[in-house]
């Protein structure tokens, strides 16, 4: 510091003198000039900053304005809806959508403080997921808030995990207490402050894990009733069924939560809940449903790989409906499919290939040829396999419609109960011989005796008799060639393979007359059917009973609805009296169709389906029971049974036999003939008839 | 006290000489004017150690300042403050908090005679290089950067209270050296070594060059005032901008390769920001937008829109929320306040009593405007983006209770001036 008095007096000439000795050095006016510099410069530098903000306004103001106006997104999240509930008549669950979670990962949050990171991922680990990939992906998008690492976690396993955490935090916490309370303790009574490690937090470091609401649809009964329900893979776009037909009835409305700043421009947020779909009471009974699915599977797989590899049947299906409603208590048809894994492609093994036009050949498809398949040809195989047989494919019904034509001659009046017939094995018409099914003939047979024998050189008289114009006015009445309406997806149009009478050759009408060369739907038969029997009501056919909102309230009732009278209750109980003596009669063809303890109406039904000749033949039984006071119509289709001999009714009949012997008890309908020891033995099999029950009876 | 009491008569006789010099640069007229008597009576006063005068237009111009900020903060961290602590008030009151307890602070060392800081200033540069490589084992990462260290339930940022250190040993290092050795090439570059030393380990340690620059930026500012030469400030200065040009020349050409760091794409985005608005454009590109649309007296106290968008909003783009809420008025307002300040700083400088007052207030100066420079400059993308906070008003602890001391020190300074 020596030079320090030399260089003052540099800088202070005289002024030098009056600093003593060491002094500090003097702020120059030099540099106070420099000072003034600086300052200008800064001055400078705001100005030059003013006139920049200015230059943005003036330049940039109104397109910069609209861009935060256009920027405010209001942060804006869907709700989901529960899609409605399908329930059969009696509340068995068929279809329900089950509340599970997806799992979001939240990077930005799991990242905030290092130790989150590795509870957090082992608690991914714990929901399925995994770890490595989850890390990998939390470090390479570290801002990512929203990424949904799981769909459709079970309701359960998030409950055990939050209940889990939940607990996990508590005690953590309370370790936390202790420790403090430890501490606090020995502060107080001055004691030496005891040393512990803190408390190891691994659930309170749980973050950036969360979970949003989903529904997944769920099928309880998986393959139960599956062509009636139809299925849907998320919460709309229901496919087949009444899934598809109610779909809009099914599907709630999306509810939201938006936030949206308001005046003050506090962040708010409004939530719209969603509104839940409506439910389906179907009038189908799952029990019903359950034993006509039993013996239909039963029959395929009796028959299975028997003449051929593949199904039992091309297809096998039953209906049962409710004769004073129209209401449909079972519609099976098999081969089936399970509700829940619909797009499994085993299912379609045994099936008959399908040619360009998706018609069924006589090759059928093995199991390694069905995994095998293109995208394309999986997708036209599964829709035949989804399509609900019983209203979306038609057929010859062959003398199921029998008792149509006789209906039609006795309503119309060109037919009299006491009019005759003399078959002799085959008949003329035109300049074609047409055979009937016994070539050595019938002999003479009234009206009755026609249809219990199944002659079909009778009911081509019959029908010469009634004539094109009535002929097809009554298969208008029957709704043959119309829609039902049922309320199903996919039901099949048949317009097309209807004679209209100007069109109706001799030869036509004579085939017409037993059920050959026109097509039916088998709705369209046994709702036609129905009328019949039930003194001439055609009831809408239908499978939902009532709708009901999510709360349970009925929103919309199907009642009962007659469309059209078809027939007068007099033809109706002559059609009832000529089906039960062809099920009872000594030349029934339907008799093995009668149930043990019951009396049955029925007509069985044997076609040949085109090509003629091919000895490929649709066997059925159309039928009511009971015989005195009818409850039900039952309709049992085989088509091409897997047999060398197809053409035998004689099956439709045990099948239906079959059913009805436990559909019959299961409805309450009590018996009314008498049981044969062999009887009582298949029934006490079965579980329905127990003879020690009427032991005491027999006492008194 | 003899030795206050020495130097105060000292300043009596050299202010009289002045006076009748007519020659100082800042005399103020009321001292000027000031009978000798009154002259006589206020050094007395002065020699009692506590004295009732205080520059109170500076400490009106500081209050003010820090209530405008903290109004400002609570203004635009209310929505954060929400969004991540379920509390608007939340960064107001941590805030509110360094402010009492900067005010304290700087109460403290206002009336602290500084001449003693003399002898701190060399364990306060220790001090600092010490904090600053404590961040390498115990430092918190926040944001990706690893700038904080944690005191209890405080964090402090080192390189906030080396800025301070920075300043009163430079400061002694200029005294020391003086002003004929400062004109050698030596004496020049010596008082930049400790800053070039902090700033250097800022850069390396704690990845913040904004820190660095700022630092390097004080050291310069007060050997500006010292140093008795413009022409190799001038040449400094077109080598600067030659250089800056060269190097932002070079990063546009080589810009389709991606080894340019995140400098390098700074520059990317300064130039051309709406290339970059999804990713490193966005903060800039968003400010802007909050600038733009604030008009001229803006949308209102409270009411920007922006403020949910810009990141940062609360801390170094605070300055585009208030032209949002208080429009060009406004911005124009705050600016026209920190060139009051610096004013009265200036004042305050050009009126110390020596050399290393003087040198500690030039220093405070360049921080302080140095940092609201560039900070505008930033959020007007004058300059590329680079993280530097508004002096008292962007939300910060360390920032404002080591700027609260600085300007301790400066009414120290002033209370001891001749003024």
């Amino acid at each position: 510091m020596k030079n320090d008095k030399g260089e003052g007096r540099l800088q202070t000439g005289s002024a030098a003198r009056h600093r003593i000795r060491r002094g500090p050095r003097r702020f120059t006016i030099s540099m106070q000039k420099r000072l003034m510099v600086l300052f200008i410069l800064i001055l400078a530098a705001f100005v030059f900053l003013g006139f920049r903000l200015f230059m943005i306004q003036r330049d940039n103001g109104r397109s910069y304005t609209m861009q935060v106006l256009s920027q405010q997104a209001y942060d804006n999240k869907t709700l989901p809806y529960k899609r409605g509930r399908i329930t059969d008549a009696k509340g068995t669950v068929l279809a329900d959508s089950q509340l599970v979670y997806n799992v979001i990962i939240d990077a930005k949050q799991m990242l905030e403080k290092p130790e989150y990171l590795e509870p957090s991922l082992d608690a991914a680990e714990r929901l399925g997921l995994d770890k490595e990939e989850i890390r990998t992906y939390v470090t390479d998008h570290p801002g990512s808030q929203y990424y949904i690492a799981r769909k459709n976690l079970p309701y359960q396993e998030k409950r055990n995990f939050d209940m889990e955490v939940a607990e996990g935090i508590e005690k953590e916490e309370a370790a936390q207490r202790e420790q403090e309370a430890a501490v606090k303790k020995a502060e107080e009574e001055g004691a030496e402050i005891p040393k512990t490690d803190p408390v190891e937090l691994v659930y309170s470091n749980i973050k950036g894990i969360w979970f949003e609401d989903n529904y997944i649809r769920t099928y309880p009964c998986n393959t139960l009733a599956a062509d009636v329900i139809g299925f849907t893979a998320g919460n709309s776009d229901g496919a087949y069924g009444v899934e598809e037909y109610y779909d809009d009835v099914l599907r709630g409305v999306e509810g939201r939560t938006y936030g949206y700043l308001d005046e003050s421009l506090n962040m708010e947020q409004t939530t719209i809940q969603p509104s839940d779909g409506n439910n389906l009471v179907l009038t189908i009974d799952a029990n019903i449903q359950s034993i006509c699915e039993k013996y239909l599977k039963e029959f395929n797989e009796e028959y299975k790989d028997n003449k051929h590899k593949g199904n039992g049947t091309n297809n096998a299906a039953c209906i049962i409906m409710d004769i004073d409603s129209g209401g449909i208590l079972a519609m099976a048809s098999e081969p089936g499919f399970d509700l829940n894994d619909p797009f499994n492609i085993d299912a379609v093994a045994g099936m008959p290939k399908l040619d360009e036009e998706d018609t069924p050949t006589s090759s059928y498809l093995t199991l390694a040829e069905a995994r095998n398949l293109s995208d394309a040809d999986k997708t036209r195989y599964l829709r035949t396999l989804w399509n609900n047989f019983c209203v979306g494919n038609h057929f010859e019904p062959g003398s199921t419609a029998k008792p149509f034509t006789t209906a039609a001659g006795l309503e119309s009046g060109t037919l009299k109960r006491e009019d005759t017939f003399l078959c002799t094995g085959q008949l003329l018409v035109g300049d074609t011989w047409i055979k009937c099914a016994h070539l050595e003939g019938d002999g003479i047979l009234d009206v009755a005796g026609a249809i219990e024998r199944s002659c079909n050189v009778a009911l081509m008289q019959e029908a010469a008799k009634i004539g094109n114009e009535t002929f097809c006015k009554f298969q208008n009445i029957y709704n043959f060639g119309l829609r039902t309406n049922v309320d199903l997806a996919g039901e099949a149009r048949t317009d097309g393979y209807l004679y209209t009478a100007d069109a109706m050759s001799e030869v036509d009408l004579a085939s017409n007359s037993f059920g050959q060369n026109f097509e039916v739907t088998m709705i369209q038969m046994i709702t036609g059917f129905n009328s019949l029997i039930n003194g001439g009501n055609y009831y809408q056919p239908h499978v939902v009973d009532r709708i009901t909102s999510a709360g349970g309230s009925t929103v919309q009732s199907n009642a009962p609805r007659v469309l059209k009278k078809t027939v007068s209750e007099e033809t109706s109980s002559m059609i009832r009296q000529y089906c039960i003596q062809a099920v009872e009669g000594d030349h029934g063809t339907g008799k093995l169709a009668r149930p043990a303890g019951y009396r049955i109406g029925g007509k069985t039904g044997t076609a040949e389906t085109l090509p003629r000749g091919n000895g490929q033949y649709v066997v059925s039984f159309l039928g009511f029971a009971p015989a005195e006071d009818p409850q039900i119509c039952i309709y049992v289709v085989l088509d091409r049974i897997n047999k060398k001999k197809q053409d035998e009714a004689g099956r439709a009949c045990q099948v239906t036999r079959k059913i009805l012997t436990e559909v019959l008890p299961y409805m309450n309908i009590y018996m009314t003939e008498p049981v044969s020891d062999e009887e009582k033995l298949e029934l006490e099999e079965l579980g329905l008839y127990d003879t020690n029950e009427r032991v005491p009876e027999d006492e008194e | 006290m003899p030795v206050l009491a020495k130097d105060s008569s000292d300043n009596k006789k050299l202010n009289k000489r002045r006076g009748r010099a007519g020659g100082h640069f800042f005399s103020s007229d009321s001292a000027e004017g000031l009978p000798a008597g009154r002259d006589r009576n206020y050094a007395k006063s002065r020699e009692k150690g506590l004295q009732a005068y205080g520059d109170y237009s500076l400490v009106l111009i500081v209050l003010f300042l820090l209530a405008f900020g903290l109004v400002l903060l609570y203004s635009t961290s209310s929505y954060i403050g929400i969004v991540e602590y379920g509390d608007s008030a939340y960064y107001l009151k941590r805030q509110l908090f360094f402010t009492c307890l900067g005010l304290g602070l700087m109460a403290g060392i206002a009336f602290f005679p500084y001449r003693y800081w003399k002898y701190l200033s060399i364990p306060a540069f220790l001090g600092a290089i010490g904090l600053i490589v404590m961040i390498i084992p115990y430092g918190r990462e926040v944001n990706g950067a690893k700038r904080w260290l944690d005191i209890g339930p405080m964090s402090l940022q080192p390189s906030e209270a080396a800025k301070v250190a920075v300043i009163i040993f430079t400061a002694l290092l200029i005294e020391i050296i003086g002003r004929r050795r400062l004109q050698k090439a030596w004496g020049f570059l010596l008082p930049m070594v400790p800053a070039g030393v902090i700033s250097v380990m800022l850069w390396r340690i704690t990845n913040n060059m904004s820190s660095a620059l700022v630092i390097l930026a004080i050291a310069f500012g007060m050997l500006f005032v010292a140093c008795p030469d413009y022409k190799r400030f001038v040449a400094l200065a077109i080598l600067g901008v030659a250089g800056s040009a060269a190097l932002i020349t070079y990063i546009v050409r080589s810009a389709d390769q991606a080894d340019l760091g995140f400098r390098g794409g700074r520059v990317l985005v300064w130039l051309d920001p709406q290339a970059y608005a999804g990713d490193t454009g966005y903060q800039t590109l968003q400010a802007l937008y909050a600038i733009g649309s604030g008009g001229i007296f803006g949308k209102g106290l409270g009411q920007s829109m922006q403020k949910a968008v810009v990141p940062e909003a609360q801390n170094d783009m605070i300055f585009s929320i208030i032209c949002e809420e208080l429009g060009l008025f406004g911005a124009i307002a705050i600016m026209v306040l920190f060139v009051i300040l610096i004013w009265r700083f200036i004042l305050v400088a050009g009126n110390a009593k020596d050399l290393y007052g003087a040198l500690i207030v030039t220093g405070v100066i360049t921080h302080i405007a140095v940092q609201a420079i560039l900070n505008i400059a930033v959020v007007t993308n004058t300059v590329p983006n680079t993280g530097v906070t508004l002096p008292f008003i962007s939300y910060g602890g360390s920032s404002l209770f080591f700027l609260l001391a600085e300007i301790g020190m400066v009414m120290c300074v002033g209370r001891t001036s001749s003024l």
